[in-house]
This record gives C-alpha cells, structure tokens and sequence, in this order.
C-alpha cells in the first residue's frame, strides 16, 4: 500500500492551523462565486491567483482547490432555488431539485444535494488515491474516435427519456447543435455562423443560454401562471436537515450507480457535465419511480449531484498526470502550477510527492468542510424562498442581468439572455423540451471536432468508430441506449394488439 | 388571450427561420469533404435541415392538431409587466449603466407593480444595487458598464 | 526680512514644482488595470500574462492592482475584438502572439493588427519536433523516412488551424516531401496526451508544452527549429537537457528557424506618455528574477522589441505569413 503512506504523509502536510483557515476561508469564498450567477469557480480563482504567488504550492493548491468545491456546492444552490444553473453541469440538478423547493421543501431538496453531492466527490477521491497511475493510463486510451464515442453516449443514454413530442425534441436538439456551431471552428479555423454579428466570433457561452432559457423563462412562466411558491415554514429547520442527510442511505443504488458513471465520465474526456445528464438519464430508465421524476423526485437530485462532484473530483486527476485540465477552474490552477514552478505531467508524481498527496489529502478534508459548510447556509438560503415572490422577480432579473455581464463583460450576452428567455417561455409552454438543447450546446461542438478529427485521421472512413474494442463498445453501447427502449416499447405495442 | 394553434405556429415559424438562417449561413463555409477533412459548414447545414423539416412539421401539426387556450389575457398581462420593464431596463444600460438602471428598474417595478411602500420600494433598490457594486467592482474587479452617465460624471 | 523669507520660500516651491514638473506630465495609471489573454488558462499565451502579472505584483511596480481575464473565444479574436472596441482607454492591455497578423490573413476576424497600439513584443518562443519516447526513430533522418513510408497516413496534431503548428507541419512536409495529415486540438496540451497515447505520430510543441510529458517518459524531442541549440538549462530527464537536442538543421531538416513571439498592445489613441509608460513597465519586468526564471523554465529566447523595431519585425514576419497562406489556399476570401 505505497499509496496509503503517501496519503497519510499527504495528510500530515495538509492537516495544520493555516491549511485549515485557508481551507474554510476558499470553500466560502467559493461558495459566494458558486451562487452568483455569471460569477464561477474561475473567477475567484484567477483573482486570488497573484495572492498565492508568495504561497508555498502546496498551500496556494490548497487554497484554490477549496473554492474550487465551494463552487460546486455553491453552484446548485441558484439551480434548487431559482431554476438558475450557475455552471454547465448543475443543469440537471434543477430537474428535480427546483420542483422539490417550489413545493415547500426546500430545506429537503437543498440538504439532499449537498449530501449525494459530498458523496459523488469523496469516492472520486478515493478513486485517485487508490488507482491513481491506473487511471492515468486510462485516459491515454482516448484519441478523437473515442471522444466522440463517448460524447455518443451521453446523448444516447440522456435523449428520449423526456417523453416530448419527439419532433419538437429534435428541433431542440437540433438548434442546440447549431448555437454550439456558433463562433470559430477548431478544426478549419473558420468564422461560423456569426450573421453579421462580429462579437459572436467567441460563440454563445453556455451560462448565458441556460440563464435565460431556465431562470429567465421559468420566471415568465411563474408569473404568467401564478405557479408561486409554497411558503416555506418560518422557523430554521435543522431536523428537516438532519432527517434528510441521515435518509440519504437509502438511496443507496441510486448513490453508487452514479458515483461510478461520475468516476467513468470523469476520467475519460466526458467530464463532469455529460456525467450528470448521462447519470440522471439513466436513473429516470430504471427507477421503479420514473413517473415521478421531473415533479420533485429525491433520485433526480441525488443522480446528477452525485456523478457531478464524482467527476469533478476524478477529473483532476488528468490535469495533474497529464496536464490536460477537465475544466475551466482546474485549468486556471493549472496556470498556477506552472507560476509556482510544478509542470503538470507524470513527473508530477515522481517529483513532487509533498504537493501531489497534500493536494489530494486536501480533497479529502476540503470536502469535509465544504459540505459543513454549506449545510449551515442551508437555512440562510432557505429563507430566501420565504420572500414574497413579487420581491423576488425583479432581483432575480437583476441578479442574471448582471450575472450576464460578467460572464465575458459583454452587452451582447445580455441582450442574448433576454431572448433566451423568450425562447425558453416558449418551449416550456409548448413542451419542447429544454434539456436536449442544452446538452447540445454544452457538448455539441466538442462532439463535432472529435467527429471530424477522426474523420481526419481515417481519411473519411467511418470504420474508425469500430477500429479497436475500446471504441467499438462504447459505440455499441450508445446504439443500444439509444435503439433499446422504442424497439421494447413497440415489440410491447405490437403485444399487447395482438392480445 | 392566447390561442395554442397560434402560438405553436409563431414559434414553429420562429424556429424554421433560425434553421434557414442557419442553412443559408452554412453555405458560405462550404459543406463538402476538402482537404482538410469535414468542410465547416457541414454540420451546422445538416442540422440547419432538420431544424428546418422539424419545423414544418410542428407547424402543420401545430395548426392542425392546436385546439384551446394557452394564456389568459390576464396572465398575459402580468408577463409583460415583469418583462417589459425589465427590456426597458437592459435597453437602458449603454444609457445609465447598470447600477443606476438597476435602481430605477427595482425601484419602479417594486413601487408600481408589486406596491410596496415608496421607503421600502427605494431601500430594497438601493441596497440591492450597493451590494451588487461591492461583490463585482470591488470583491471581484469585474468592471460593470457604467454607461453613457458614467462617462460624462467620469467615474 | 519677512519679506525675503517668502520670497525665498516662494522661489523654493517653484524650483520644486518645476523639478517635479516632467515627472507629473508623465502618465501614471490610477486604476485597475486589465490583461487581457488571448488564450485559454495554462496556454502558452495564459502563462506569459501571469509571469508578466507576478513579476509586476512580486516587485511592486506599479501601485494598482492588475487582473488578468480570459477571452479565448474565436482562437483569442475575442479578446482582439474586445480591446478593440476599447479606443483610447489605457487600463487594457491585450496579450497575444503573432496572431494578431496573422490570423486576420486566413479568417473572416473583426480585427487587424492595424486596430491596436504596439506596446512591445517580449520573447520568442521555440518550437521543437516531438515523437513518442518508444518511437523506434532515434533521428530526424528515420522519423523523416518512417513518415514518408507511412504514404499518406502521417499524422501530425497541433494547436488550432492554420496557425503557426499547421504553419510549421506545411513547412516540414515540402521541405522532406511528405504529406502530412494535420490534425488541429484545442490546445499544444491536448495535442501533446494525443501522441502520449499513440493516436498521432508527432507534434511541433513549444518547450513548456511539452517539458511535463518529456520528463515523464511519454515523449521526446527530436529536433529544435532553431539555428543553433537551446541554452544549457541543467538536465530535464535523468540524462539529457535541452541542450543536448539537436537543430533540425544540422539533423538536414532544412528550416532553420521558426519561432513565435509573444506580444502585447494597447487600444488605438492612447496618448504617447501611456504607450510610453508601458513600455517601460515591460522593460522593469525583463529585470526581475521572477521573469528570468519564468524565462529559463519555459525555454523561451528573451527578446524585447518596441517601437520601430517591433513594426519592423511585424511586418517581415507578415510578408512570411502571406507567403505560406498564399502557398496553401489559406488566405480569407
């Protein structure tokens, strides 16, 4: 167990008075970022970057890597509360979690995420700590046909669980595929679909889109419907609180499934978004309560929250052994690395072992405290829901007009959300579903730069999709997601006739 | 009052004019196989298409198929007074900026939509605002516009 | 006597205020100041804001604080186009490469180098020809050859398209005679774990992109696009330092050298006395030990060009630009 030495040598290094504060004092300043919309991880991270160049690296990873799981905690907060996502991948959270708050149970919905999300993050730690050179190797595996594979079957395994008319999902599928196409292209270099607009050569950020197709529109759709509401009770409910956390365990398939897609998504090229669409998608196919789901359902919210922190956490790994970040957050520590003089690479491990296993000793606690942290804001967030909600529209506006600003300090992007807002009044009323778009536009463009650097490589030839066992399975697999359930649905149809 | 037939069929029309612009939009980026692989209008064409087929269809089973109503006059009219102050407001900001728009947008909709008390309606806005300058422009240095006012009051 | 003592007093303030008098015509900045990087977190451009950034804060060279923003839209004609728009402010500054020449050549961007005030160009960095660390080639010769019996399956990745890595490979292929399939990332990292899994046969990284894989055993350098070797930085992996790779030059690749500089502008109609003071701020940050350490763990070439010597650099480098664009269809219609 050479890997649990250095652990516990990690954590001698991590547990001391300064680590600690600077531990607490980054989980809640991540956790400010987190809720603010527009505001994220990066932000608080690239500011408090100059901080650290005086800090020993062990230190200053220590520091960011707790804002990084305040944000991640931060982050569902608006989407349980006000159906707005603050990052790609608490999209799903608000499938469940905002219909659980609307009907009074916020304290609930919140103190579930938060625990299924605490749980995501420590079996991804575990994960790197016991398999860490394994999975290294792992990720080496993937070359662009396998990227789109796996892109492949996070569509496949999230698409048709809507139960919308399926016109109506293609033509949100669709246009999401193409606002992703938005901008400069990787692969030719070439400006696309811009209209005229010369500021759209950066391309419609995602935080944008899902402000106003969610926040937005949810908020148009509220007032219209008069759908306010219930009223939370007054008093601060620590029991509800408790009660939750301690029935957590029973969920427990729902826990471990998603745990090990967050780990999967995470290690390979998927990342933490695709894992939380991919893992409620399947939770929604094989839960005995699946009519429920989408109307406060507690799986719909431990499914995603779960893979989301697992792959979160597991896709640091990548960073460090090979110097690929999974997101944008770790991306901006790893340009810390580089200041404080580490190269990100396999050597990392050879060479720094004070700084590797302290930063992952680090993982551990700052999990700890992150979620401890944010369980005691749950009531401070609660009270929120008790404002009357003809308060809260106007500041909520505000809250993502602003927040639409400083994504990229852009008017554009403001005047962008206020449409995304119509659009997605619209598509609520008519029941186009929004999750296909979104999921789109997140991994859309990634999808088609790994097809078309395949295509490449292979001169054209699609037989790139079945060239070794790796690429096959996934492939058959996202086929068999995607073929399986309307096969058994007609082959039941055509049953039940014959009877 | 907002019947379903027109309303499926404004927004299949909508959606089919983005997927033309999209197909018209991709054409000038070519959508053939070139040298370097894929040309880059391809897929945005292709999905264009479907937008586009997709489209028309929702428009004729929309319009076939649509029957009753999907918003009352009243529900209407409580939509557009959240959301039309709150265009004015983000048509304002080259204006006013954000801070002083943020103000008048909260104050106003406080005062006159929600009725609140004019001390209360101005402290919420003022508070709101002040808290929002503090967490971007000093927590966090994320200029926000300061509009064409701040120009001339050269803050 | 009064008399005389105010005079006298008087005489000092003014010989004060005339002292002082150049020194407060010159320009100051009394706010924030904003980097703007043209690419993504930890890329080569990222990394040269932040050593620029520390370097500044380390040393205290300037009163306010500095904040470095991503706009890595468009290939980085986000932050082009954003600083752009940003005439006669001099609290943002755009950091770059040559890309704000030559992309304009090669796609439809809302911006040219023409839009900006040059402040300098800082350092130049190397480029070198990777491969994977059990690739039986041990030379530029048996890579050439391998490659050019592999037909028309020769893989080489890179960084964006039609940028300075696709530049290079079109290089390298006409001037060995191979056809070389490009395959264009997000990033010189992505492109560098692509060949550390055997999915492409090489890449033209810069030093810093790749020194983590090397010293893990996943890659090597072959050769370095320089016409003379790297300066002797101590050893990188148990045996060699950058020192030991040998100039594609003298292993008969004929491209002597190709590098890519990194550069920093100002919006247009700032006045001369900003431009002025920048320049000169850049010339503090080349004296500290943070950037001479920046420099050396990066393996870049410590360069500073302003003024006239950077336009005339500019220009050379563009006529290089449009000759390849021209050569491969590249040019924007």
């Amino acid at each position: 167990m050479e890997n649990f030495d250095s652990l516990m040598h990690g954590f001698s290094i991590a547990i001391s008075v300064p680590h600690i504060a600077l531990m607490i004092g980054g989980v809640l300043l991540g956790i400010l970022v987190g809720v603010l919309p527009g505001l994220g991880a990066p932000n608080g991270v690239s500011l408090l970057l100059p901080l650290t160049f005086g800090m020993a690296p062990v230190s200053a990873i220590i520091l960011l890597s707790s804002i990084y799981w305040g944000a991640l905690f931060g982050g569902s907060v608006t989407s349980i509360l006000f159906n707005i996502p603050g990052e790609p991948s608490s999209v799903a959270t608000t499938f469940d979690g905002y219909p659980m708050a609307r009907d009074g149970r916020a304290t609930e919905a919140l103190a579930t995420a938060f625990g299924s999300a605490a749980f995501g993050a420590l079996v991804g730690v575990v994960l790197i700590t016991c398999l860490a050179s394994w999975i290294a190797g792992v990720a080496l595996q993937f070359g662009p046909a396998e990227y789109f594979a796996v892109y492949f079957l996070a569509f496949s395994s999230f698409i048709g669980v809507g139960g919308a008319p399926p016109m109506k999902t293609v033509v949100s599928l669709a246009i999401g595929f193409a606002i992703a196409a938005i901008g400069m292209d990787t692969v030719s270099g070439s400006v696309r679909l811009t209209m005229g607009v010369d500021e759209l050569v950066k391309g419609i950020n995602f935080v944008v889109a899902v402000m106003g197709l969610f926040g937005i529109g949810e908020l148009l759709i509220a007032v219209e419907e008069e759908l306010h509401a219930k009223p939370v009770s007054s008093t601060i409910d620590w029991r509800t609180l408790f009660r939750t956390i301690a029935g957590l365990p029973k969920h427990w398939v729902a826990l471990l499934r998603s745990a090990a897609i967050g780990c999967w998504m995470g290690i390979t090229p998927g990342g933490p978004t695709a894992a939380s669409f991919m893992s409620y998608g399947i939770a929604k196919r094989v839960s005995p309560r699946r009519a429920n789901f989408g109307k406060g359902e507690a799986e719909g919210i431990v499914s995603p929250e779960t893979a989301d922190h697992a792959a979160g956490t597991s896709a640091l790994l990548p960073m460090l052994s090979l110097g690929i970040p999974g997101s944008a957050t770790a991306a901006v520590m790893m340009g810390g690395l580089m200041i404080w003089g580490l190269n990100p690479g396999p050597a990392l491990f050879v060479e720094q072992k004070d700084f590797v296993w302290g930063l992952i000793a680090s993982m551990y606690l700052g999990n700890i405290v992150a979620v401890i942290l944010v369980l005691l804001t749950v009531p401070i967030f609660a009270a929120l829901m008790r404002l009357p909600f003809f308060i809260l529209a106007p500041l909520i506006f505000n809250v993502c007009v602003v927040g639409a600003y400083s994504v990229s300090n852009s008017y554009l992007d403001v005047m962008l959300m206020m449409g995304f807002g119509v659009l997605g009044y619209l598509f609520k009323k008519l029941d186009y579903p929004l999750a296909p778009l979104v999921l789109a536009i997140v991994i859309g463009d990634k999808a088609e730069d790994a097809f078309r650097q395949s295509m490449l490589m292979s001169q054209g030839s699609l037989g790139i999709f079945v060239n070794n066992g790796l690429v096959t399975t996934l492939v058959t697999a996202g086929f068999a997601l995607l073929l399986l359930p309307p096969l058994f649905r007609s082959i039941g149809l055509w049953r039940n006739a014959r009877r | 009052m907002l019947s379903r037939r027109t309303l499926e069929a404004a927004t299949a029309i909508l959606t089919g004019a983005f997927g033309v612009a999209v197909v018209v939009s991709s054409l000038n980026n070519g959508i053939d196989w070139s040298e370097s692989g894929v040309e880059s209008g391809t897929f945005p064409f292709i999905t264009g298409t479907i937008v586009v087929v997709a489209s028309l269809y929702n428009l004729v089973r929309g319009w076939l198929r649509g029957k009753g109503i999907v918003a009352t006059r009243q529900g209407l009219q409580r939509t557009a007074a959240l959301f039309l102050p709150a265009v004015l407001f983000v048509a304002l900001i080259p204006l006013i900026g954000i801070y002083v728009g943020a103000v008048l947008y909260l104050f106003g909709s406080l005062r006159l939509q929600s009725h609140l008390s004019t001390v209360r309606s101005a402290l919420i806005a003022v508070v709101a605002s002040v808290a929002l300058y503090v967490v971007f422009e000093r927590l966090f240095q994320v200029s926000l516009p300061h509009g064409w006012l701040g120009a001339v009051l050269d803050l | 006597m009064s008399f005389t003592v105010k005079f006298t007093a008087t005489l000092v303030a003014g010989v004060a205020v005339f002292a002082i008098a150049p020194q407060a015509g010159a320009w100051t900045p009394t706010k924030p100041i904003e980097f703007i990087g043209t690419a993504g977190p930890g890329g080569g451009t990222d990394n040269f804001t932040r050593a620029v950034q520390a370097a500044i804060v380390k040393n205290k060279l300037v009163d306010q604080p500095i904040v470095v923003v991503n706009k890595p839209g468009g290939s980085g004609a986000e932050g082009f186009t954003y600083t752009k728009a940003l005439t006669g402010d001099p609290y943002h500054l755009v950091f770059g490469t040559s890309n704000a020449w030559s992309q304009p050549l090669v796609s439809k961007v809302a911006f040219n180098y023409t839009d900006f005030t040059p402040v300098a160009a800082m350092v130049q960095d190397e480029f070198l020809l990777w491969v994977k660390q059990d690739a039986p080639y041990k030379n530029v010769q048996e890579y050439l050859a391998a490659m050019k019996a592999k037909g028309s399956s020769a893989k080489m990745a890179g960084a964006q398209s039609k940028d300075t890595d696709e530049t290079l490979t079109r290089l390298i292929g006409k001037a060995a005679g191979i056809k070389f399939i490009y395959v264009p990332f997000k990033s010189g990292a992505e492109a560098a774990v692509q060949l550390a899994g055997g999915h492409v046969d090489s890449h033209v990284n810069n030093p810093s992109e790749s020194v983590g894989q090397w010293k893990g055993g996943t890659q090597r350098p072959i050769c370095v696009f320089n016409t003379k070797r790297l300066p002797d930085t101590g050893k990188v992996t148990a045996t060699r330092g950058w020192q030991d790779i040998p100039t594609c030059q003298e292993q008969g690749l004929n491209i002597p050298l190709f590098q890519q500089p990194r550069t920093i502008w100002l919006p247009l109609k700032v006045t001369d006395e900003q431009t002025a003071f920048y320049v000169d701020l850049m010339k503090k940050v080349q004296q500290t030990p943070e950037w001479k350490d920046f420099i050396e763990k990066s393996v870049q070439t410590n360069t500073f060009l302003s003024g006239d010597a950077f336009t005339k650099y500019e220009m050379q480098d563009l006529e290089q630009w449009k000759k390849v664009a021209t050569e491969e269809g590249w040019l924007v219609k």
